[in-house]
């Protein structure tokens, strides 16, 4: 790094008391600083003049850069804490902050989403990005690059540049960019940007010492572009004069399989495979084999035996209903939290992440780009629609990576409509798996049918635009398996921390309504409807009230009443398939009201549960008038 | 690199969406119809002088380029003018005239 010129450089901080850079080289001694007034000192740091800096707050630092180039990797390098990694562009949505002490320093770092301009048209996420970057939120930009995109980097830099922001420019993941037979000249490349310019490859933590030494630098400056060039032309020299193409190395398997998943002969036999191993894994694995372990051996005969009969001792009779009656806290609460819907949950996290980390996901695009013209979207809907499955709340969130106000409601319809997630997956596919494959269909068919023909119509019936088609594929790798690992564990942890109090909350409102006698009156006045048009029995009623609050708790209250004999199969297909298209969870509604405002999202709450019910009595007339059964 | 048409070496400047699998070239020029489009390729690195190559055409087109991987309606592929000539030699020359 002894080879870069320093260019003295407008200070980031303006306004108030501008902080002086402290360090040998300014001839400005340290014995000149008090020492109390920098409160991050450590007195054994005294010695090391570069890394001293006086500030009246923590350096900012905002990882930027183009998508899926590894921002949130290095943001976890740097400070600790694990930000969601995945292989495909838009993992990032929003701001992620986190401390990191670099040399002697804390510093604020902020991840923020991947952003292929800062200038001209811009999505959300990168006027988000913008904003941070230009209004005073970042001291200092570190522009992550994906070492192989290298021009397209360069475009960026020019940009953060043209902000007037001092940077340092990391070239990330230049393992696989070497691999792919590209050399980059990093000393000649600084040199002409004016900037330090590191190598990483952040998963392995490859490069990290020498990024937190560049960054303990006092002043890294602006880059320096020429005044009247287009930002294009000036990257695309800058890349031609620095980067070298050398023979690729890339493993054949590799090759082979990016291009067989893409290929209809063989991807779409390739996409089978997938949802049947996952059907195995998450379906008969985890809905059957483990829940039948916990549901029927640990809480069945172990955990609820013994709270029933320590219960048994407190001589109130409500607050001993309360822990282990029919709606008890440990009875139904903790049971159907813990012992239905996680190990389906946990098993489910498990094989997306592992879909996620591998790029596969995003390549279901290109086969599903056609459908999703017809529904007013294009292929990139993918994403959120397939994100869904693990959350439809999250999955509402990642609809800003979609181009236009018209494809992000329609695509945060047809999530709270029609795609079940998780942990409502899993309980469909533990109920309908043990009565037969044809009723697991069935309710897919009709799902999908329905989200279809919403769509078309929303395509039609709704202002505005879609957006064409541009999807970025990211490279098809063998996931790692500690980040696939520690993902799971995160989203388990958030599971546990999300669904457990609301599964107790939820079995604690319907103690209550149980107890003043509402759940029964609801059964009455809901049985022209539940019973009559829908075909099932009264107690679904409350079921369904269960699903508001959270749609994993109202499957697994299906689950509940199908292992106890109360559903025949046409029942149970027919339930499954309204709570599927029920009303989003409570959590998922809060979130269409923060993404598109109360108006838009009761309109959908009401739709959606029309919909719901219609297409409910359609499906149980249906079966009924063909003799059908399960 | 093969290229499948760099047999012909009179200039030929075709749009992306007509290319075959395994055909490349170089960006000669992007439509400026849309802008909205044209700023999204660019930023993607679809600008005058970028090497493409085809990988697919159905069900979408999949192309190359430089090292991004990218997926695109047919319509996107017409607004994308390659020069399928400039296949030997200049990697990453800018084209004469953008």
């Amino acid at each position: 790094m002894a080879t870069e010129p320093r260019v003295p450089l407008p200070r980031a901080e303006s306004g108030g008391n501008p902080a002086r850079p402290l360090n040998g080289h300014d001839g400005i001694g340290l014995a000149t600083v008090p020492r109390v007034a920098c409160p991050y000192v450590a007195p054994d740091t005294i010695a090391e003049p570069p890394v001293l800096r006086l500030r009246a707050r923590p350096l900012r630092l905002a990882l930027v850069g183009n998508p899926n180039v590894g921002k949130s990797v290095i943001f976890g390098r740097l400070t600790g804490s694990y930000a969601t990694v995945s292989n495909y562009p838009g993992t990032t949505v929003g701001i992620t902050r986190g401390r990191a002490l670099i040399g002697a320093e804390v510093c604020d770092v902020l991840d923020t989403p991947g952003v292929n301009a800062l200038a001209g048209v811009l999505s959300e996420d990168e006027e988000i990005t913008r904003r941070i970057i230009a209004g005073g939120e970042a001291d200092l930009v570190v522009q992550v690059a994906d070492a192989r995109n290298l021009r397209r980097a360069l475009m960026l830099t020019w940009q953060i540049a043209e902000l007037g922001k001092p940077m340092i420019l990391v070239l990330n993941m230049i393992d696989e960019a070497r691999t792919h037979g590209i050399v980059i000249d990093r000393a000649a490349l600084a040199a002409e940007l004016g900037v330090p310019v590191i190598e990483t490859v952040a998963v392995e933590g490859r490069g990290m010492k020498e990024l937190r030494e560049a960054l303990t630098q006092p002043d890294a400056p602006v880059v320096r572009a020429e005044p009247g060039k287009d930002h294009i032309r000036w990257a695309h020299d800058l890349a031609v004069r620095h980067r070298r193409q050398r023979r690729r190395s890339v493993s054949r398997l590799q090759e082979w399989l990016n291009q067989a998943v893409r290929r209809p002969a063989t991807g779409l036999p390739i996409l089978a495979l997938v949802l049947y191993v996952t059907y195995l894994f998450v379906g008969v694995f985890g809905a059957q084999t483990l829940v039948a372990l916990l549901e029927g051996w640990l809480f069945g005969a172990v955990i609820n035996p013994l709270v029933v009969a320590a219960a048994g001792h407190i001589p109130w009779g409500l607050a001993r209903d309360f822990i282990a009656g029919d709606y008890g806290l440990v009875t139904m609460g903790l049971t159907y939290a813990l012992a239905i819907v996680l190990p389906v949950v946990a098993t489910f996290f498990l094989i997306f992440g592992f879909l996620e980390d591998s790029g596969y996901i995003p390549r279901l695009a290109i086969f599903s780009d056609r459908l999703f013209r017809a529904m007013g979207l294009n292929g990139k809907a993918v994403l959120p629609m397939v994100l869904g499955l693990g959350c439809d709340t999250m999955a509402t969130m990642t609809t800003r990576i979609l181009g236009t106000p018209k494809e992000r409601l329609i695509a945060i319809l047809l999530l709270a409509l029609g795609v079940p997630c998780s942990a409502q997956l899993a309980t469909i596919m533990g109920i309908l798996g043990g009565i037969s494959f044809a009723a697991l269909l069935t309710l897919f068919a009709v799902v999908l049918l329905q989200m279809v023909a919403v769509g078309f119509l929303a395509a039609r019936v709704l202002p505005g635009d879609r957006s064409e088609f541009i999807l970025e594929l990211p490279p098809i790798r063998l996931p790692r398996f500690q980040n696939v690992w520690t993902k799971t564990l995160l989203r388990v942890r958030w599971y546990l921390g999300e669904a457990v109090p609301l599964f107790l909350a939820g079995t604690a409102l319907l103690f209550v309504l149980d107890r003043v006698g509402a759940l029964a009156w609801l059964a009455d006045a809901s049985r022209p409807i539940v019973s009559g048009w829908l075909g099932l029995p009264s107690a679904t009623a409350e079921v369904f009230i269960m699903g508001f609050l959270r749609r994993d708790y109202g499957a697994a209250g299906l689950f509940d009443l199908s292992h106890r004999g109360l559903l025949t199969g046409v029942q149970a297909v027919v339930a499954l398939t309204v709570m599927t298209l029920f009303v989003p969870c409570v959590a998922n509604f809060l979130m269409i009201v923060r993404e598109r405002g109360p108006k838009i999202a009761f309109a959908i709450l009401v739709f959606v549960t029309v919909i719901a019910v219609a297409t409910g009595t359609v499906l149980n007339h249906g079966l009924g008038f063909f003799h059908l059964s399960f | 690199m093969a290229l499948g048409s760099s047999i012909c070496r009179f200039d030929e400047t075709r749009p992306l969406s007509s290319l075959d699998p395994g055909d490349g070239g170089v960006v000669v020029r992007v439509l400026r119809d849309r802008v909205e489009r044209a700023e999204r390729l660019a930023a993607l690195g679809v600008t005058p002088g970028a090497r493409i190559r085809v990988l697919q055409t159905f069900p979408g087109i999949v192309f190359q380029c430089d090292e991004t991987e990218l997926a695109i309606e047919r319509g996107v592929g017409r607004s994308i003018l390659v020069d399928v000539t400039g296949g030997e030699g200049g990697g990453m020359e800018l084209a004469p005239s953008a």
